[in-house]
């Protein structure tokens, strides 16, 4: 009777709170959105207000991903019913033919939101998905290249162009988008390991110095990146083992080595004395 | 000149005063709200979004620039600031002052800015100078000349008076200037009531325009570009780093947390 209702009030505030976090947050939990929203979106549909538009445009993007065309359809009629003429449900719509793979009437759609709206970057970067999707990948990278030519500031876009450059092996201009998003982000970790790492994957001493000093700027901004660490004792020894170094950098390098090394053991042991609590319990 | 004093009937106060003070608020409320119907939507050009993007980047540079390596900085200062192409150099940006001749819109905003702003204190203040007319309304604490007298005395013929003591329009008036700290307290910041800074705006706002100013900011930008130099961050980053050792106090929680693999 009542226990029941309270109970039901509460996993309801339980679920949408869940997926604001998530919205917030932007995790790409697909499986588990699509659990949680379809069961609110038909059980609970009255009790969300305003907020059931946000959880349809959300649910559906996490249809698409588990490829339940059956719930996307639904939310994007729902939306199409609200929101009528809206460039965003375009987008959406375009995203679910983009899912289907029709990807010529995808284009189409974004084509008819970019003749309203010429600014509207995310049809912009929609086309350019569908190039990626199609395995286009020169293409995808030109386009994307003019689009960061008129949107500089569009970090997204720089980070997606850098995995594009790794892929085809172009590090030196993965390097330079890298270089981008480490001055727009200069307290992100990752994103000065991952420089790092292309730096090492370009080889040479003076990549191999400069991606030694990122990971150690990676491992300064957060002291239990693993791989900056692992990373830090690989460049080191490199270094040093390289025969056109001088004695002061090869002494410098070792040291460096060693006390990477000796972190690394350190790390290890906290895991070891973790491993044994745990089983312990 | 000692001067007897002047008592005003306390209607006045009641009956003048006070509802004068009340229209003149109201009215602002209500210009407020008629501005906010009539704003027309501001639509940026590509041009206009690409470029302030440029902007950002470009002060990026200079505040961020020492935490990517030297050579990388350079290129980049290069490609803003270079003699022959760099981009805030050469770049000009079509300068098209926003006169009612060429830009239609510009047209309809001036009338909407007349209608809501000008008209409504014509109407009002002479239909208050109508209505409350023949006698003193209130006397300012500081002594005048007896030119302001035509001026702030409409429809009141008496030589004698002290031209201290106003009519009712010139107590209007004071209203409109006196009441902008009250629409701040009440609409906000940027209030459509607030008729002394709209008509500062109309008279400086000849003067400046979107493209000029697109123009003298990359200037500005260049300048501050030039004096710009890379002190890298990195450059004793391992004697920093290895200074202590690493903190790795929770690291291997029940839950993985991102960002260590």
């Amino acid at each position: 009777g009542f226990d029941n209702w309270n109970v039901l009030i509460i996993v309801f505030t339980e679920m949408r709170d869940k997926l604001r976090k998530w919205r917030e947050d932007n995790h790409r939990n697909s499986e588990q959105i699509v659990d949680v929203g379809e069961e609110l979106i038909n059980e609970h549909a009255s009790k969300l207000g305003d907020d059931i538009w946000i959880i349809y445009e959300q649910v559906m993007i996490a249809a698409l991903d588990c490829s339940r065309d059956d719930l996307a359809w639904t939310c994007l009629q729902e939306l199409k019913r609200q929101f009528p003429g809206s460039q965003r449900v375009k987008r959406l719509a375009g995203m679910r033919l983009e899912a289907l793979e029709k990807y010529e009437d995808a284009s189409k759609q974004y084509d008819s939101i970019l003749q309203d709206d010429p600014t509207n970057t995310a049809a912009r970067k929609r086309k350019i998905s569908i190039l990626k999707a199609q395995g286009k990948s020169a293409e995808a990278i030109r386009e994307l290249n003019e689009y960061l030519e008129q949107f500089v500031g569009d970090q997204e876009a720089w980070h997606e162009l850098s995995e594009l450059y790794i892929n085809e092996h172009d590090y030196g201009k993965a390097a330079f988008c890298l270089e981008e998003l480490m001055m727009t982000n200069p307290h992100n970790h990752l994103y000065c390991e991952q420089y790092a790492e292309v730096k090492y994957t370009q080889g040479g001493l003076e990549n191999l110095e400069l991606s030694r000093k990122y990971f150690a700027q990676a491992l300064k901004l957060n002291n239990r990146n693993m791989r900056a660490l692992f990373g830090l004792y690989m460049s080191a020894s490199h270094i040093a083992a390289c025969p056109k170094v001088n004695a002061t950098v090869k002494k410098a390098n070792v040291r460096y080595a060693a006390w990477a090394t000796n972190q690394i053991n350190r790390a290890y042991q906290v895991s070891h004395a973790m491993c044994c609590v745990l089983l312990k319990q | 000149m000692a001067e007897p004093e002047l008592l005003l009937d306390s209607n006045i106060r009641l009956w003048v005063v006070l509802p004068i003070v009340f229209i003149t608020f109201l009215v602002g409320v209500i210009r407020h709200y008629v501005s906010i119907l009539l704003q027309s939507d501001k639509k940026l050009t590509l041009e206009q979004v690409s470029d302030s993007q440029v902007l950002i980047r470009s002060r990026i540079l200079r505040e961020n620039g020492k935490y990517i390596p030297k050579q990388s900085f350079l290129m980049r200062k290069f490609y803003f600031n270079n003699q022959e192409d760099g981009f805030l150099k050469n770049t000009k940006r079509k300068v098209v002052p926003p006169s009612p001749m060429t830009d239609p819109s510009m047209l309809t905003d001036m009338m909407k800015g007349n209608v809501t702003n000008v008209l409504p204190m014509i109407l009002i203040g002479g239909w208050i100078n109508w209505t409350f007319s023949g006698f003193v309304t209130t006397k300012v604490p500081f002594p005048l000349t007896l030119r302001f007298k035509p001026m702030l005395q409409q429809g009141i013929e008496l030589l004698s008076l002290d031209a201290s003591w106003v009519s009712s329009a010139s107590w209007y008036f004071l209203n409109v200037f006196g009441l902008r700290s009250m629409y701040s307290l009440i609409l906000g910041q940027d209030n459509g009531a607030d008729q002394s800074r709209i008509m500062q705006e109309q008279m400086s706002g000849a003067a400046m325009a979107m493209p000029a100013d697109t123009n003298k900011a990359f200037k500005a930008e260049w300048e501050a570009l030039e004096l710009t130099d890379h002190q890298w961050a990195l450059e004793n980053i391992e004697e920093e780093l290895m200074s202590r050792e690493l903190d790795l106090d929770g690291m291997f929680s029940q839950e993985l947390p991102t960002g260590i693999f």
